[in-house]
């Protein structure tokens, strides 16, 4: 990115390096080591050194991924040194995990964002220069040379707000952007991480037992684990609670991946399913339960459609043996785990969560969910329960109603499309395509890398280019950041304190975050920015609706100059209004009110609060402590309101299936001399954000392709050659990692790499970008995107 | 000269003329130039090492001894080999050899200050290591009384010498005798080094400190062979050819005794194939490294030395040369077979080839630094030859 | 004073590195794959897909095991390596001269050089940072997800680890070289 400051600028800036006192941060010039030993030629980095000083201990929760586990940030002089595991959130059980320790190294990032940019060369080619705050905002509202601004697009488009697509990551602040531009600004095209990722498998639990629910961990003693690698996806609390009782110490585990992973490497069998076919795997084990009675006949009888799903499994004989040729797993083993699962006092089917394997993803949910069903297990100790959450109260947003706006469309072709979130793929190629009702020109996005999440590069860069006004709130320089035209630098999760969050389940608690040190730069908190923009945009957007909007002009007919300006108030025109006070002194109001002074005050401390927090909490041992007692942990909460739905008769108006059923194009079919790509995660990586991260570089410095040993030493392909992997829309080139921990017909690279953006020195060109060859498919219910159904060919170069 | 009460007899012709006014033949002006180059590397050796550190060599977590220290393990083993020869003269009385007794004593305080120099530049911190050597000793480790003793063996062989020179052989047997014992003290010390090491089966136990003091004898007598080479320019008289035959057929014994102890050493690690030990054994048996020391230092010499028992010492000159390439391997091939099997043999990430030999080659800045002692060694002896007599003085 | 030890329930352990990562930031240990003080071992699992040997696929925390009569401290010329009051060994920056013997010497390779000083780290219990302000707890024990480590005094009865040391079968790494390792794998 050519920007002039220089990286010894921003460590010389606002970052305090001078060793004063104890305290010892330092910027060291790391020289190579001996490449045998992979030291790798790190430039530069910022480590910290904790020190016996004086220091304070500020709450937080992590950013880096969805768990927001709770920690103490050490902060000495106004630098943060260390993160520590905060031991009062039930949800985190007093633990960070490696991505949240390196934290730091995100916050002191040399590449991050530090002032507004606008473009000024053409996007993607990293030229920007630095502006003010003001310019920044000005330059979105009304443009420049290169780009267009926003008042003169919506005039163009006669006040179709839904020419405004948003897209939005996943966090704390993620509410208050879908409030300004969704609400407030008025564009329903919202599109983020959920079409991307686990949008089946909450649809289909959902629809199914009501909830998602939280695997009670701690008290089953069987659990199938199909696709959900917790040892590297970590999940809090199922990671802390799950791998202490596998093999032998209370929970027989069996686990199904494609992949040895290390999930499977802490089970008691891993069975090496074939990708995508978990569906047979599945409706086999119902129909073993069904033809041989094994489920909980009290339980079953209370729903009506059981009996149509009972009839549904054995009318197709969907045998063990059956399942054994399309899964890969040996029928023998399907009758015994169906038969232990069924015998067990607590079994659990795991819910799983990430993006989808396949097209039947939905109905491969369905049926985890009705089997979980089958066993009785459910709303009870030991199994899936319902739990309960502290209802936090919900905040009138005071929502503009726009008379021009045409509403989403990229729906089409999908069963049950969701009103707020779409499909990313499918927005986007209907954009691109040329296919939407109306021109889509504006992208506003924050936190959000969907040249990295999306599958099909190409296809979001194109769909990036082809807009006319591009924003970005981002607190790195990523892919998809360069091609913004404006670009908000935002402060990271420790420079800022967040909106109050509940987190329910078995033992439901209050967390907040709170700053532990200013914003580095020119850095502005997610809110102040969405304040500020709301202000900047409010009135000139007003005078295009009072322009084109029927409506509005109906009602304003006649009004004063005073009148319309109270109505502006009323009505939620004022875009800022949402945001008058800054969020700590909202989250004080909103706390003390519904929960207590006392409860603000522990909440303000110790960043959790619950209900008779100061009773139940209690240290059992150095590492662990009691949350809330047995007695009080809410195993129990549907009773006779839980409903089973086993068969969803309103999908087959839509055309989906209404019971899991098995179709042949769910086979798993690979061509010969071709290779089934599959996705994951490593525990040491959060996705694309944090390939920058020179903590976690250490620990894995760059994704390697996993191919079958066997197959490596026929294509005399050895560790850390290059390959290239193509698929019929892109290819890209990665070293080889020859392992028997996959297949021999399947390969896996570790998703988030091969960054484009010029901007991340680390992560620039590091590796390959799985999003450039994974075919941008979607499966029929949601239109989420179906990440493992692409065959791509490799070869050495 | 004098310096104070000690009266240093030089030669009187001892100048910088006499240093350079050598007889300019071709080998001459080989060994001259060669000598300059490697004292030039030396120079850039060091100042690379100034300013980057331990950052300028190859050593690594899993191996932190590299060519510098097998370097300077050369060195004292020459410097213990001399000590040797020289005492069998002047300490032992062994009236043939007492004719080497004074160029063997200096060339042991040569090749031990060579030896000291390259291993000021291994040491991270060689004034800390002088300041708590003696403020902190740890009594328990080899490294400290291999230094210890090497610093006093050093201060008693130049006291020795200075006795010779000035031809008061009742104190020179004194001093010689002392230093001998020391300097046998020190170089097992250092063989213990390796001795010591329980973790590192391939050299735990009685074989080094007691197969350095076998080596250094065998080093002495190939350097001798040397010297005495370059002395008489391969042209030697009744009573030099007497002694060298005499070394000769030492060698030849100790040779074989060698090859004994290394034969059995190998058969005894690889007999039943314990781990750590059988497979280090196998792979050291499979490097050319290996051979290398075997042909050069031991077989080459001993065919020669049995081809007419020891009868033909300009033959055994070369076969000196060639030895003491031997020698270098043998101490590298000993630091760097120690090093050679990791003690943590899992992989520490997910992507990288499981540990299995440790793999080690001497950076260029190693290199220089190990020519550039063998250089200062060369050139601090050739200095010593203009300005002393090292010859037996005639009459006691 | 204390003699401070650290039970490792090892079969917890996901391979996650939270305890590589929290040791750096604590400690302010360099970057870069060989300067770890603590690591996670694992190895190339054994057999061919699909049949993979689970149990070869253990993970192995590991560092330095502050043996009681570790083979560090006696090879130390200057005794820069030193039991402090607790038995922790540790290493004196400013006596450490950087010859190398002790990372020779130790069985376990716990031992690297820290480039800043010049002079030979590995793990101390955290005892310059969270011990000396007071806290009981590492940072690897602290942070970890999966509970892997007690780290605690093994000559109070009545401490956790002793507990366990107790009620629970474990074993020490390479026992037979008589270095008395204080770090304990629970099985």
């Amino acid at each position: 990115m050519q920007v002039e400051v220089s990286r010894r600028k921003f460590l010389q800036g606002s970052v305090a390096l001078s060793i004063v006192g104890g305290s010892s941060i330092g910027v060291t010039n790391l020289l190579a080591g001996h490449e045998e030993h992979a030291s790798h030629g790190i430039a530069e980095s910022i480590i910290t050194k904790t020190s016996t000083g004086k220091a304070e201990n500020v709450p937080f929760l992590c950013g880096i991924c969805v768990n927001k586990c709770a920690g103490f940030a050490r902060v000495e002089e106004g630098v943060v040194t260390k993160l520590n595991p905060n031991p009062y959130f039930p949800k985190s059980r007093n633990m960070l995990c490696a991505r949240g320790n390196a934290g730091i190294q995100t916050m002191y990032d040399p590449d991050r964002l530090k002032y507004p940019l606008i473009r000024i060369g053409e996007r993607g080619d990293g030229k920007y220069k630095r502006v003010t705050w003001e310019e920044a905002y000005e330059a979105i509202l009304n443009g420049t040379d290169k780009f267009k601004g926003l008042a003169q697009i919506l005039d163009e488009e006669k006040d179709n707000r839904a020419t405004i697509g948003y897209c939005n990551g996943e966090g704390l602040s993620k509410e208050g952007f879908e409030v300004l531009v969704g609400e407030k600004i008025g564009t329903p095209n919202y599109v983020d991480e959920i079409s991307i990722c686990l949008e089946t498998t909450l649809g289909g639990y959902v629809n199914t037992i009501g909830t998602y629910g939280e695997a009670d961990l701690n008290n089953a003693d069987y659990l199938i684990s199909a696709g959900a690698n917790r040892a590297e996806a970590i999940i809090t609390p199922d990671t802390m609670d799950m791998f202490k009782r596998t093999r032998g110490r209370g929970l027989k585990t069996v686990v199904l991946d494609p992949r040895f992973t290390n999930t499977a490497a802490k089970a008691d069998k891993w069975l090496a399913i074939n990708p995508g076919t978990d569906l047979a795997f599945v409706l086999a084990l119902t129909y073993v339960v069904m033809n041989e009675e094994l489920y909980n006949k009290d339980f079953v009888s209370k729903f009506d459609d059981f009996i149509d799903y009972k009839k549904h499994i054995l009318s197709n004989n969907y045998t063990p043996e059956w399942a054994e040729k399309i899964t890969n797993v040996s029928a023998k083993d399907i009758y015994t785990i169906a038969r232990e699962f069924m015998a067990a006092r607590s079994p659990i089917y795991y819910q799983g969560r990430r993006s989808v394997f396949s097209k039947n993803d939905f109905q491969l949910r369905r049926a985890m969910a009705i089997f979980q069903a089958l066993s009785g297990n459910l709303d009870k100790k030991g199994g899936i329960v319902y739990g309960q959450k502290l209802a936090l109260p919900k905040e009138e947003i005071n929502a503009p109603l726009y008379g021009q706006v045409e509403p989403r469309f990229d729906g089409k072709d999908i069963a049950i499309p969701a009103g707020k979130t779409g499909s990313w793929i499918q927005f986007r190629n209907m954009v691109l395509e040329g296919t939407a009702p109306y021109p889509v020109r504006v992208m506003m996005m924050r936190k959000h890398n969907p040249m990295s999440g999306v599958p099909n590069t190409k296809k979001t860069e194109a769909f990036l280019k082809k807009m006319d006004l591009n924003v970005m709130i981002d607190i790195l320089p990523s892919d998809t950041t360069m091609f913004a035209d404006v670009i908000l630098p935002e402060a990271s999760y420790l420079e800022r304190t967040s909106p109050v969050a509940s987190y329910g389940g078995l033992e439901p608690a209050l967390v907040m975050r709170k700053q532990a040190a200013k914003p580095l730069f020119e850095t502005k908190e997610p809110e102040v920015i969405y304040k500020e923009l709301a202000e900047k945009l409010s009135k000139p957007l007003w005078e295009i609706t009072k322009k084109y909007d029927e409506d509005v002009q109906d009602d304003t007919k006649g009004m004063s100059e005073k009148e319309i300006e109270e109505y502006y108030e009323e009505n939620g025109f004022n875009l800022a209004d949402v945001w008058e006070k800054p969020v700590y002194e909202a989250n004080k109001e909103m706390i003390e009110k519904a929960f207590g002074k006392e409860a603000w005050e522990t909440l303000d401390e110790k960043g959790v609060w619950y209900p008779n927090m100061e009773q139940y909490h209690k240290q059992l041992n150095p590492n662990e402590f009691q949350y809330y007692p047995e007695s009080k942990k809410n195993y129990t909460t549907k009773k006779d309101d839980l409903k089973v739905t086993f068969n969803f008769k309103n999908l087959a108006k839509k055309g989906v299936d209404p019971m899991p059923t098995w179709k042949d194009e769910y086979n798993f079919n690979v061509p010969k001399g071709q290779f089934r790509l599959v996705t994951g995660r490593h525990a040491q990586f959060t996705q694309s954000g944090t390939t920058n991260n020179l903590m976690l570089r250490d620990l894995i410095p760059t994704n390697y392709l996993w191919v079958n040993r066997r197959v490596a030493q026929e294509k005399g392909i050895e560790f850390g050659d290059m390959v290239e992997v193509k698929s019929s829309i892109g290819a890209v080139q990665i070293k080889a990692y020859p392992t028997e921990k996959i297949a021999p017909n399947q390969i896996f690279m570790l998703h988030g790499f091969g960054g484009s953006s010029e901007g991340m020195e680390f992560a620039h060109g590091n590796g390959a970008n799985d999003a450039l060859i994974i075919e941008d498919k979607i499966e029929p219910v949601y239109g989420a995107a179906v990440m493992h159904e692409t065959n791509v060919e490799i070869r050495k170069v | 000269m004098k310096i104070g009460p000690l009266n240093i007899p030089l030669k009187e012709d001892f100048s910088l003329k006499s240093i350079l006014g050598f007889e300019k033949t071709p080998v001459n002006m080989l060994v001259a130039v060669s000598v300059l180059a490697m004292l030039a590397m030396l120079v850039i050796g060091v100042a690379t090492y100034l300013m980057h550190g331990h950052h300028a060599y190859n050593v690594t977590r899993e191996h932190p001894w590299g060519l510098l220290i097998a370097v300077y393990i050369f060195f004292v083993v020459s410097s213990t080999g001399f000590c040797i020869v020289g005492s069998l003269g002047d300490v032992f009385g062994f009236k043939d050899y007492t004719m080497i007794s004074k160029r063997a004593i200096f060339g042991s305080i040569v090749t031990i200050m060579a030896g000291f120099t390259v291993i000021a530049f291994e040491i991270g911190h060689p004034v800390t290591m002088m300041i708590y050597n003696v403020l902190s000793p740890g009594l328990t480790s080899a490294i400290w009384w291999m230094g210890t003793l090497y610093g006093l063996y050093l201060t008693f062989m130049i006291i020795e010498f200075y006795f010779l020179l000035n031809n008061d052989m009742k104190k020179a047997k004194v001093f010689g005798l002392t230093g001998l014992l020391v300097g046998l003290a020190a170089h097992s010390n250092l063989g213990s080094v390796f001795g010591f090491l329980n973790a590192r089966t391939i050299s735990q136990g009685v074989f080094y400190p007691t197969y350095f003091i076998l080596t250094a004898f065998i080093t002495g007598i190939f350097l001798s062979f040397i010297i005495m080479g370059f002395r008489y320019k391969l042209n030697f008289d009744e009573k030099t050819k007497k002694l060298l035959e005499g070394l000769a057929k030492i060698q030849g014994l100790l040779i074989s005794i060698l090859i004994f102890f290394v034969t059995w050493k190998l058969l005894t690690d690889m007999y039943g194939g314990m781990p750590n030990r059988a497979e280090v054994a196998g792979h050291i048996l499979g490097s050319g490294s290996f051979w290398t020391e075997v042909i050069l230092a031991m077989v080459l010499p001993l065919l020669i030395i049995l081809k007419d028992f020891g009868k033909s010492p300009v033959l055994f000159f070369w076969a000196s040369l060639s030895g003491m390439v031997g020698i270098f391997f043998m101490r590298y091939n000993l630091v760097h077979d120690t090093q050679l099997k990791p003690l943590q043999m899992m992989k520490t990430r997910e992507y990288q080839l499981p540990p299995e030999w440790v793999h080690y080659f001497p950076s260029a800045t190693e290199i220089m630094i190990s020519l550039g002692g063998l250089g200062l060694c060369i050139l601090l002896y050739y200095i010593g030859t203009r300005a002393f007599n090292l010859d037996e003085e005639e009459g006691h | 004073m204390a003699r401070y030890g650290m039970a490792l329930d090892y079969k917890n352990c996901i391979n996650c590195k939270a305890c590589e990562v929290a040791c750096k930031e604590e400690n302010g240990v360099l970057l870069g794959a060989d300067k770890h003080r603590i690591w996670v071992g694992q190895n190339e699992v054994k057999g061919e897909w699909p049949l993979i040997d689970i149990a070869s696929a253990a993970f192995l925390p590991s560092q330095c095991q502050h043996c009681d009569e570790a083979p560090c401290q006696m090879v130390c010329p200057t005794n820069a390596t030193y039991y402090d009051e607790n038995h922790v060994v540790r290493v004196d920056s400013e006596k450490c001269i950087l010859c190398s013997y002790c990372m020779n010497a130790c069985p376990y390779d716990a031992r690297y050089v820290d480039s800043r000083t010049m002079t030979v780290d590995k793990c101390t219990f955290c005892s310059d940072t969270r011990l000396a302000r007071g806290e009981t707890t590492t940072a690897c024990q602290n942070t970890c997800p999966t509970k892997v480590r007690t780290f605690g005094d093994l000559d109070d009865p009545n401490s956790e680890i002793s507990e366990l040391l107790r009620t629970r079968e474990h074993f020490s790494l390479k026992a037979n070289l008589g270095t008395k390792p204080k770090l304990y794998y629970l099985t």
